[in-house]
């Protein structure tokens, strides 16, 4: 088990004729992913890759029955590619782009609402279930299947903590990118509660940062779950100082004074193990081993 | 990308909001020209055109330019002349300018708008919800303050994509800033030209502060800020010409030619590259738990050209600030090896005078490593973050 794909997961490319996408799609066909068709305007009807390419996700998923899409089209070009997939009403889009416009996300975020489908990113790295599926950019080699959910809002970062987890000894169930932009499409809420309806996960780390309240959310959220699995968190920005050097500054005008031990303290009260340096999650990890909390 | 106030008036204006007639001048000469054309017997207000907010409370390091700040009240045409020459080539530190302040190299005369009282404007996008809000007050406090100790005061209106205000929200307005009736039917234009402007530009904020409520309920934007989205920039190649390079310090700019993001900090002696700012923040976490601070930092995220990578490096290189770098890269879509390959070349140019230590991960890791190994440069090879930040510590303290 997993979330949002495993290795029965058909999954679209859109983008797929792209210098990025042929690179990345090569590389996620090795690690397991079930490539089951590509998406290119004008290109329908060829074979990319020994992929069969359609002229619009409606048509793959007729063919298909593809139900999760991976893509990778520019940054101007993501909210049509949304829209596309939204009203192919497939279960998990991905999108990889970086650069997505701000108005174009609050008109994704519009047709999301009461749809179908899941959005992660843009700005990720995108979603891994090692050895089963991966939609997206994840580096090879260092990802193994294994019982610890990862949710992340800091793209690279996430390499680290798969890392953490690694040296532990333990491997990942899913690893998800939420994305680095100011507006993405999903948050630690709504993937917290997927981990915990996944029998394989064990454990969760949320990779927190500076920006927004989706860190308090999510202790609002975890306090009031009934059947907690223990919950790692590390929020990246301690340091910065609250003049706002980095970051949107229309969060503390909307939102008051949100900082990063801020965050962290809200956490904590909801009962979350919160960490002031990420390379000590392999240790919180073996401590979790240790008490039996996690095989 | 932020724009100057009178550029933000003059697209406000085409919204059909309303702006006191003005003029910019570059030298005293034409400060006196445009205060003569826009209202020939005064009195004027002159506005030092820097982008930062509290230029009024600003002071100028020159003493020549007086003890007042960058916004000054004007009665006498002989005032506009002689002001304008103290303002002119001076520097204005402000709150939000760092103490060595922005240089003033030109000014905006505008004709003086007599208020019946004042309040705040802005729209900025709420990430949670997530939407464009309004907000508005009658406070004329900093609003990071007013935000931070008294939420309570800040009226917050959440609005559509192409929503035009409605009765119910208007009238909502109306009563929290206390204005009279005759303000309606000028508000509703107000705001709704305001919002026009913010979706149409792709806006990420716009800040009216104040907005002046004249004797007869006319609303005017007597100040005006507006930040555009840098990712929507391809959709209007004409707000891109209204970019002002001097406003941006010479490393910020070069970065964002390569298409980098590059941040200093008022402290600190230790510069960093990086591919995400979040492994940016974590490093600074660390050397801030060990009482140490990161100057400037470098995201080569998204690199692909060995050449642009190298051109990055070398901001943080010859940056004289820093003393120790550390230059972490966790590798998927960019490629370690373009990295090392970027440093031998910029340290083939510039040199290596500080210590350096690289720690990669990921994508061509091994071949990135072979790479430095076979430059023959002194540069330390670490294999976590956390041993990255205490090998640079130790090679800097031991190079003292």
């Amino acid at each position: 088990m997993s979330i949002l794909a495993d290795k029965n997961t058909k999954v679209l490319v859109q983008g797929i004729t792209g210098m990025q996408a042929s690179f990345h799609v090569k590389r996620s066909i090795a690690a397991g992913t079930r490539i089951v068709a590509g998406v290119s305007p004008q290109r329908g009807g060829t074979k990319y890759g020994g992929v069969p390419v359609f002229n619009t996700v409606g048509e793959a998923v007729a063919e298909t029955g593809a139900s999760a899409s991976v893509m990778f089209v520019p940054a101007r070009f993501v909210k049509d590619a949304v829209k596309e997939a939204v009203e192919a009403e497939l279960e998990v889009v991905v999108t990889i782009a970086y650069g997505v416009p701000i108005r174009d996300m609050l008109e994704i975020k519009a047709m999301l609402k009461g749809s179908k489908t899941v959005l992660i990113g843009p700005n990720t790295p995108g979603l891994i279930t090692p050895e089963e599926a991966c939609l997206g950019i994840f580096p090879e080699n260092i990802h193994h299947p294994g019982n610890i959910g990862i949710i992340s809002r800091s793209s690279t970062l996430t390499y680290e903590v798969v890392l953490e987890t690694e040296r532990a000894g333990c491997g990942q169930s899913t690893v998800i990118g939420l994305g680095d932009d100011i507006i993405v499409g999903t948050d630690f809420v709504e993937m917290l509660k997927r981990f915990h309806q996944d029998e394989k996960t064990k454990a969760v780390i949320l990779l927190g940062k500076l920006g927004g309240t989706f860190e308090e959310a999510a202790a609002e959220y975890y306090q009031k779950l009934p059947d907690k699995k223990p919950v790692i968190s590390y929020v990246a920005g301690t340091a910065v100082p609250f003049d706002y050097k980095m970051g949107y500054a229309g969060d503390i005008i909307t939102r008051g004074k949100i900082t990063a031990e801020g965050k962290k303290e809200t956490m904590r009260r909801a009962g979350i193990i919160v960490i002031d340096n990420i390379n000590e999650i392999h240790s919180c990890l073996q401590n979790l081993q240790a008490c039996g909390k996690i095989i | 990308m932020n724009i100057h106030e009178y550029q933000a008036k003059q697209i406000l204006s085409r919204y059909g909001i309303n702006i006191p007639k003005g003029g910019i001048a570059y030298t005293p000469g034409e400060a006196k020209r445009v205060a003569q054309r826009v209202s020939p017997h005064g009195p004027w207000m002159m506005k030092a055109q820097i982008q930062s907010g509290a230029r009024a409370e600003g002071r100028f390091l020159e003493k020549r330019a007086g003890k007042q700040g960058g916004i000054r009240f004007l009665t006498g045409r002989k005032d506009v002349f002689e002001e304008a020459q103290k303002m002119l080539g001076a520097t204005l530190v402000t709150k939000q300018t760092g103490a060595k302040g922005k240089l003033v190299s030109k000014i905006y005369i505008e004709e003086y708008f007599p208020t019946e009282k004042t309040f705040y404007a802005s729209l900025v996008i709420d990430r949670m919800i997530p939407c464009v809000t309004l907000l508005m007050t009658t406070s004329t406090t900093n609003m990071v303050d007013l935000a931070v100790n008294n939420p309570d005061k800040i009226l917050r209106i959440n609005l559509g994509l192409n929503d035009k205000i409605n009765a119910d929200q208007l009238s909502r307005i109306m009563s929290f800033l206390r204005l009279d009736e005759n303000c309606r039917k000028n508000l509703k234009k107000f705001i709704n030209g305001m919002h026009q402007a913010f979706m149409d530009l792709d806006a990420i904020m716009m800040e009216i502060n104040p907005v002046g409520v004249g004797r007869h309920g006319e609303l005017v934007a007597l100040d005006a800020k507006i930040s555009f989205d840098d990712n929507a920039l391809f959709r209007h190649p004409d707000i891109v010409q209204l970019h002002d390079d001097y406003e941006d310090d010479d490393r910020t700019l070069k970065a964002a030619k390569y298409g980098f993001q590059y941040q200093e900090f008022d402290d600190g002696s230790i510069g960093c590259i990086v591919n995400g700012d979040g492994i940016a923040l974590t490093i600074a976490d660390m050397l801030h738990n060990r009482t140490e601070q990161m100057a400037c930092f470098l995201n080569v995220k998204g690199g692909v050209d060995k050449d642009k990578i190298s051109a990055g490096i070398k901001i943080i290189m010859t940056n004289p600030r820093v003393e120790g770098i550390l230059i972490n890269i966790l590798g998927g879509f960019l490629r370690c090896n373009l990295v090392a390959d970027g440093i031998i070349a910029a340290t083939s140019e510039v040199g290596l005078n500080v210590p350096l230590v690289v720690r990669f991960e990921g994508t061509n890791k091994d071949e990135a490593l072979e790479i430095l190994n076979n430059s023959g440069l002194p540069i330390i090879v670490a294999d976590s973050m956390e041993d990255g930040v205490e090998k640079l510590l130790k090679a800097m303290e031991e190079s003292d």
